[in-house]
Parts: C-alpha cells; sequence; structure tokens
C-alpha cells in the first residue's frame, strides 16, 4: 500500500518565548516490509532542522529557535509504500514459550525484557500475565492472548490519562488510550518473557465507517519478538495484527524512547496546541 | 495497420510523443492502448460528429474566454480537443511529490521574505532582487496571513523535454485560471466517449470546487460559525469571467463585485437584499493592485477600500494572500531549486527549465549573443504576453527585445527553446501531433491537494509551441491512470 501522511503540530504561547529546543521523531523508517519514499519536514518560524540516528535506530531531526517566538507549527508530508509482513493465513505459530528463557542473553532483547520509564516488571503483573497465558505454551498465541485481553477489558478513554501515565497505572484503572494500553500489554508481555518493544506510528482506517481508533492521530502499537520469525506489530487498541495499513516512525523501549515532539524553551506554557494527522492511499 | 486507420498518416517527426514510442506512430505506449484502439476503430464520418457533439456541448455551458487587445474584446469558445491526455499513476505520484515540495518551498519563501528574510541573510538569493519584484508587497513585511499561508491556490506549468522529462515552466501563484476548463473538459469527454473513459479507472476530478471551498472556509477568522465565502471578481469583461461564475456556483457561494463589498470598522460585510452579511473569506480572481483604492492603485474601480485594513487586523481573509506574485516573478522561479535546498534540505524532484538571469552581467552577454537560439520572456508578465521566441521571431523582433533587456536586464529572462513534447490532435488535416504543457492545480489549505492530472493545453496551430488560451491555445482532458 502507498500512503501519504500529513501531521502538523503547532503551539501557540501567551507571551514570546525563546531557546526553543525541539526533537522530532516525525520521520517514517525504511526497512524490509516499509519503505519511505519521501518525507519533507517544514518548520515556522523559518529553521532548518538537522539529524541523526537515536541508538534505537529512529531517525532524529533537532533544532533550535534562539529568537524570539509566539508561534511554533512543525509539519511533516511523508508517502510511505508499506507491505504487510505478517501473513494472515500463517500466523508465526509453533514456537514454544520454553525457548524464551534463551531470549534474556542476547543483548539487542535484554532492552525489551526489563522494566523501563513507564514500564515496570513486577510481582502483582506477572499473576494477571500468567492468569492471561492460561495454558498457552505458544509465544505467538500468548502475544496474542495478551492483546485480546486488553482489547476486551480496557476502556478506551481519552481524558483520564497523560503522555506520562504510568502501565502500573493503567493496568490498575484499566483505562487509556493507544499509548496506554501498549505499555499495559509490554508490561505483560515482558513478565511472560516475551520481548516486546514499542513502536509509534500510524494507520489507516481502511473499514467502511472509519470508526477504528486513533486514526487520525499518532497511534502506537507494540512489536513482539518471536524466535526465528522476528518482530510482529499486534495493535491492542484495535485487537489487530499490524498489516500494511500501519506505517512505524519509531521502536523503542516505550512512549519515552519515541516521543515524536520533544523539546525545552525558556518562556510560558502553551495556550493552544493542537496535532492535525491525516492517512490517506496516495491513489485515493 | 487496416487501410482507413486514423494514424495512417501520423508522424513523430523526433518529438517526444505522449501516445507513441516509436516515430512511426505505429506502437502506443501501454497506458494509451485501449484509447489508440478506440481511435483507430472511427470512421472519419464518427471522429467528426464526436467533435460536432464537444463543440456544440461547450457553446452550450457558454464556456468562453476573453481574448484582449482585440477591438472590443473578443469572447470565444476555448478549442477541445476529444483526445484525452493519459498520464500513468506511476508518472504522476511523482509529479504529485514535486509539486507538493515546491509549493511547501514557495511558501515558506513567502512567509521569510515578509518575515525575517533568513534566505536572503544567509546568502541564497539578492535582497535587491527580492525588494525590486514589482509584486513585492512591503504592506505584508510582518503580518501573519490566516494559517500562514500565502499561495492557497497555485497552476504550476509543466512541460516535457524530448527525452520525457516533466519540467516546471513556471508558477502562477496569484490568480490561476483554468481549473473550471478541466471540469468542463471532463465532464464533456465521459459523454464523447463514455465507454473508453468507463472502461479505465480514471482518478476522478469532480472534487475540485469541494476541495476549494473546504480551502477557503480553513482560513475563516471566524471559527465559531460556518464561513461566508465569496468570489471576487473583476467582472463580466475579464478574461475569466466565465470561470469566476463556474466556481462560484459549484462550490454554491455568491460571486461579487467591489461594489458590492463594504469595510465598517475595518470588517467587511456584503451587500444582499436582506441588508449587509459579514464576508469571512474571500476568494479574490483580482490582482493585488485593483484590491483597495486607499492603498495600491487609486484609481481602481474594481476594489474595494479598506480591504487591506480589514485584512491586515485579521478580519476577513484573502485567498490567495498578498504579495504572492514575488513567487511568480521569473526571476525568483529560477531560485526555487536553491530554494526547496535551502527550506526542507531535499533535492527538487521536479526540475526546473534552465534559465539566464539577464541581470546577471555574464548570463546576459550570452543572452544577447544568443538571442536566435532562446526564448526571451518578460519576468512579470503572463498569459503568453511579451515573449520572443527566437528562432520564430524576425530580426527586427530581436533587436527591439536586445534593446528591452539591455535598458531593463532585471525584468527579462532567457531559456533554451525545449521542444515540448507533442499529442495526437484532431486537426484539419486528421490526426497530427501537437504540442502540449500540462497545468495541475494545487491546493493548500489545511494540508495540500492536488487533483490528479489537472489542464492539458495543446497548441493547435502547427509548429506552435505557445499554448495559451489567448494565443489559440486549446485544452484536453487529461486522465491519470490507476493501475499504471
Amino acid at each position: 500500500m502507498r500512503l501519504y501522511i500529513f501531521h502538523r503540530t503547532s503551539y501557540r504561547y501567551p507571551s514570546p518565548v525563546t531557546q526553543s529546543y525541539n526533537e522530532l521523531r516525525l520521520h517514517p523508517l525504511s526497512n524490509d516490509w516499509q519503505k519511505c519514499v519521501s518525507s519533507t519536514i517544514s518548520i515556522l518560524p523559518i529553521c532548518r532542522p538537522k539529524s541523526y540516528l537515536d541508538l534505537n535506530g529512529n531517525i532524529v531531526h533537532y533544532f533550535e529557535l534562539a529568537e524570539e517566538h509566539q508561534k511554533l507549527a512543525i509539519e511533516v508530508r511523508s508517502v510511505v509504500e508499506t507491505n504487510s509482513r505478517v501473513n494472515f493465513d500463517h500466523f508465526p505459530y509453533g514456537v514454544n514459550m520454553s525457548t524464551l528463557s534463551k531470549m534474556g542473553g542476547v543483548p539487542e532483547y535484554r532492552d525489551y525484557l526489563q522494566s523501563s520509564t513507564f514500564v515496570e516488571i513486577n510481582p502483582e503483573v506477572w499473576r494477571t500475565a500468567v492468569d492471561i497465558r492460561a495454558n498457552s505454551t505458544d509465544v505467538f498465541q500468548t502475544a496474542f492472548q495478551v492483546m485480546c485481553f486488553i482489547y476486551q477489558n480496557f476502556e478506551y478513554c481519552k481524558s483520564t490519562t497523560t503522555v506520562e501515565t504510568h502501565a502500573n497505572e493503567v493496568l490498575k484503572i484499566r483505562r487509556g488510550v493507544c499509548q496506554d494500553f501498549v505499555h499495559a500489554a509490554l508490561a505483560l508481555c515482558r513478565c511472560l518473557g516475551i520481548p516486546a518493544r514499542y513502536v509509534s506510528g500510524y494507520f489507516f482506517d481502511s473499514t467502511r465507517d472509519r470508526q477504528m481508533r486513533g486514526s487520525e492521530a499518532s497511534h502506537a502499537w507494540l512489536e513482539v519478538m518471536v524466535d526465528g520469525h522476528g518482530w510482529f506489530g499486534l495493535d491492542p487498541t484495535n485487537n489487530r495484527v499490524v498489516d500494511d495499513t500501519y506505517v512505524i516512525l519509531g521502536t523503542g523501549r516505550d512512549y519515552r524512547d519515541v516521543a515524536p515532539v520533544t523539546g525545552s524553551y525558556f518562556g510560558p506554557q502553551p495556550s493552544e496546541f493542537e496535532v492535525v494527522v491525516r492517512v490517506k492511499p496516495t491513489d485515493d | 495497420m487496416n487501410s482507413h486507420s486514423q494514424f495512417k498518416n501520423y508522424s513523430v517527426d523526433h518529438f517526444f510523443d505522449e501516445m507513441f514510442i516509436d516515430n512511426e506512430g505505429e506502437n502506443p505506449r501501454p497506458h494509451y492502448e485501449r484509447i489508440f484502439k478506440r481511435l483507430d476503430s472511427l470512421t472519419e464520418s464518427e471522429i467528426s460528429e464526436r467533435r460536432q457533439q464537444a463543440d456544440t456541448s461547450f457553446l452550450e455551458h457558454g464556456i468562453t474566454f476573453t481574448v484582449y487587445g482585440e477591438e472590443g474584446g473578443t469572447e470565444r469558445i476555448f478549442p477541445f480537443d476529444p483526445i484525452p491526455r493519459v498520464i500513468p499513476e506511476s508518472e504522476w505520484s511523482v509529479i504529485e511529490r514535486g509539486l507538493r515540495q515546491r509549493i511547501i518551498a514557495l511558501n515558506l519563501f513567502l512567509n521569510d521574505i515578509y518575515h525575517e528574510g533568513k534566505i536572503i541573510k544567509d546568502g541564497i538569493i539578492p535582497e535587491e532582487i527580492v525588494r525590486s519584484s514589482k509584486n513585492f508587497r512591503p504592506e505584508m513585511i510582518g503580518f501573519d496571513p490566516p494559517q500562514e499561508v500565502y499561495a492557497h491556490i497555485c497552476g504550476t506549468d509543466l512541460i516535457r523535454d524530448d527525452q520525457g522529462n516533466y519540467l516546471v515552466l513556471e508558477d502562477n501563484a496569484r490568480c490561476p485560471s483554468g481549473a473550471s476548463y478541466l471540469l468542463e473538459n471532463r465532464e464533456i469527454i465521459k459523454r464523447t466517449f463514455p465507454q473508453t473513459f468507463g472502461g479505465m479507472s480514471v482518478r476522478p476530478v469532480e472534487v475540485y470546487p469541494d476541495l476549494l471551498l473546504r480551502t477557503l472556509e480553513h482560513l475563516s477568522p471566524r471559527k465559531s460559525q460556518k464561513p461566508v465565502c465569496v468570489l471576487l471578481t473583476p467582472g463580466v469583461h475579464n478574461s475569466a469571467y466565465f470561470e469566476h461564475t463556474f466556481l462560484a456556483r459549484q462550490m454554491g457561494i455568491e460571486i461579487v463585485e467591489g461594489k458590492d463589498l463594504i469595510t465598517i470598522d475595518s470588517f467587511v460585510y456584503m451587500r444582499t437584499t436582506r441588508g449587509l452579511v459579514q464576508v469571512d473569506v474571500i476568494y479574490r480572481r483580482l490582482d493585488d493592485e485593483f484590491l483597495d483604492p486607499l492603498v495600491f492603485r487609486k484609481d481602481s474601480m474594481l476594489g474595494v477600500s479598506g480591504l487591506m485594513d480589514a485584512y491586515l487586523r485579521g478580519h476577513v481573509a484573502l485567498a490567495n494572500a498578498v504579495g504572492t506574485g514575488v513567487s511568480d516573478d521569473k526571476v525568483t522561479y529560477a531560485y526555487v531549486p536553491e530554494m526547496i535546498k535551502y527550506y526542507l534540505d531535499e533535492d527538487a524532484i521536479l526540475q526546473n527549465v534552465p534559465t539566464y538571469l539577464c541581470w546577471r552581467e555574464s548570463d546576459r552577454s550570452h543572452v544577447l549573443e544568443n538571442l536566435e537560439n532562446l526564448v526571451v520572456k518578460a519576468a512579470n508578465e503572463s498569459g503568453g504576453y511579451g515573449m520572443l521566441i527566437g528562432n520564430q521571431s524576425t530580426a527586427k523582433e530581436r533587436e527591439e527585445f536586445a534593446r528591452l533587456i539591455t535598458s531593463n536586464p532585471r525584468e527579462y529572462i532567457a531559456q533554451p527553446i525545449i521542444s515540448l513534447s507533442r499529442h495526437p490532435t484532431f486537426c484539419e488535416e486528421g490526426i497530427a501531433g501537437r504540442h502540449v504543457d500540462l497545468r495541475p492545480f494545487i491546493l493548500y489549505g489545511e494540508d495540500v491537494e492536488i487533483v490528479p492530472g489537472g489542464l492539458t493545453r495543446v497548441a493547435l496551430r502547427k509548429g506552435s509551441l505557445v499554448v495559451n488560451s489567448s494565443q489559440g491555445g486549446g485544452s484536453k482532458d487529461t486522465w491519470v491512470l490507476k493501475d499504471f
């Protein structure tokens, strides 16, 4: 699928601010199942961002606005060619949970098995996770059950959590948005020894009534490592296995590693903050 | 080939032909195959019947334009050629990205020159070039237009060279015309070749008026209620008056002249039979100079006194913003690839035609020595006026242009003569190759939207490279085909 994404983030401040330093993780990745054809970043007040690759291999743009300004707008327009990396007739079943014990020894998975800023491994989460796992001995099946559990038992609700809400809190109140659902799923998977990472990105809602959650916004889901098969995406917000309607911006241990826009400046809190996201097929 | 083939005398003449791969005109490109077969199967009389049908439709619809400079102003039908121009999706997707990149860079440029002027300070573009542009409006300095976009509606002209590369010929970011023909051409082709059209997955263009209205409404300063948008026309004598009425009707908004609007306490109102109605957004098809006699031309009878004041206070939005003409300046045009690099850190996806800037001494002497092999253009004219095509000019014309260039080098640019691509077209002698260009329409509201394809203009006179309607050009429907 060829998708076009428009993402605008804008701030307005009650009085001029200075020394604004910002990092953006808004440039789609290119990998085996996704190719970023183009991605154009424009910023007002005018400035030209520089970029680097972070430790997780994400593309980061950063810029500095030293002069006084009262508005800031960041627009990104990307064209991405996507392929489904999962064959829906052949899910990667057949990898036994007992193989997971060796995962802890692989350095590249270690980060995704431990606690991180918004995710904690503790006995309470572990007990919930074991209940969800039930009799499953299969890695993909177990991760799938975690996704279903969250989708069925958590309420999608926009105003109860913030970008700083911890997985423990989410598991307790069982409410939140995509980011919270993913943090909860990460905690549950990691407790069971399944390497699990946070993915930030977008998806195109191809359903007829456009009723899926989080389609006109930054979205998040998780990926779990199935030994010998690779990373597979699961979207607990919509109870779906990730296919070619999803576009990846970046991956990390949790939201902290992939926040789309972060920064600091001297001045008052924004009086207005707006995010607009549009995703559509290029030949629509 | 069968004996009555419509293409038996067709020759590509070594130009880049849109339909044929080979010089003999026998092998169509894959995306033209169906159209080729259909045309080839028609008899003479069937063809003339279809042309007749198309002409009648245009007359009935009143699709006309006016030619200036002829006595009394002449109203003409914009000739329509029923052989559609086809662009495969794979080509279009590149064009679309290129146009999007270009319009974003142009808008950042306009924002920049009316604010800090970073691109000038960094030495990319000389300040004198920007400031001496005829359409630079100092009134706009420091002003933030609604949504911080300047060119909401832009028509960018593309041509193809002898290798088939798409090149940008010029940007029209003031009041580009032609969208109405794009829509009407589609309506008529559906009736002329219903089966061929229906059998192919042509991407629709009918959304244009809706997209345009959304673009306008997005600018409204009053967010709490449904915006009142109007189209401001110079009036019935304007060459594009048909288009003004057409678009206003399609969008369901009022068409007004300057005398229908009034400003009170820096707000703009429209006089209606039920009293005054506050106006939020003005789609103005009127050049900057005529907008407001208090600020610009004092003799303008077409504008509205106090309009600029209301605009600069943010009480009313104008589309396009005032001062966008700087980007239409053909000297500015030459810098667009550098703008794209400067603002977006990207290489231009669509290339410019190589351009000599006469204000540069080295360029100027080259131009003056090679007038016969160049096209010379006035930097701030449009519609094919103020232009010299070297190899078709007389010695006297060249002399005249040499004098113009020397006396005012800033206002002239020159480009190599590009042999534009040709397209099979109905002519007196049957189907023959004629030169074409392409004007896609770019809308910039919340985001950039481009209707697939655009208006293909065709130079109907044999050998002519000038496609402008005012210079005897016609138009074709343009099909972007999904599966190619």
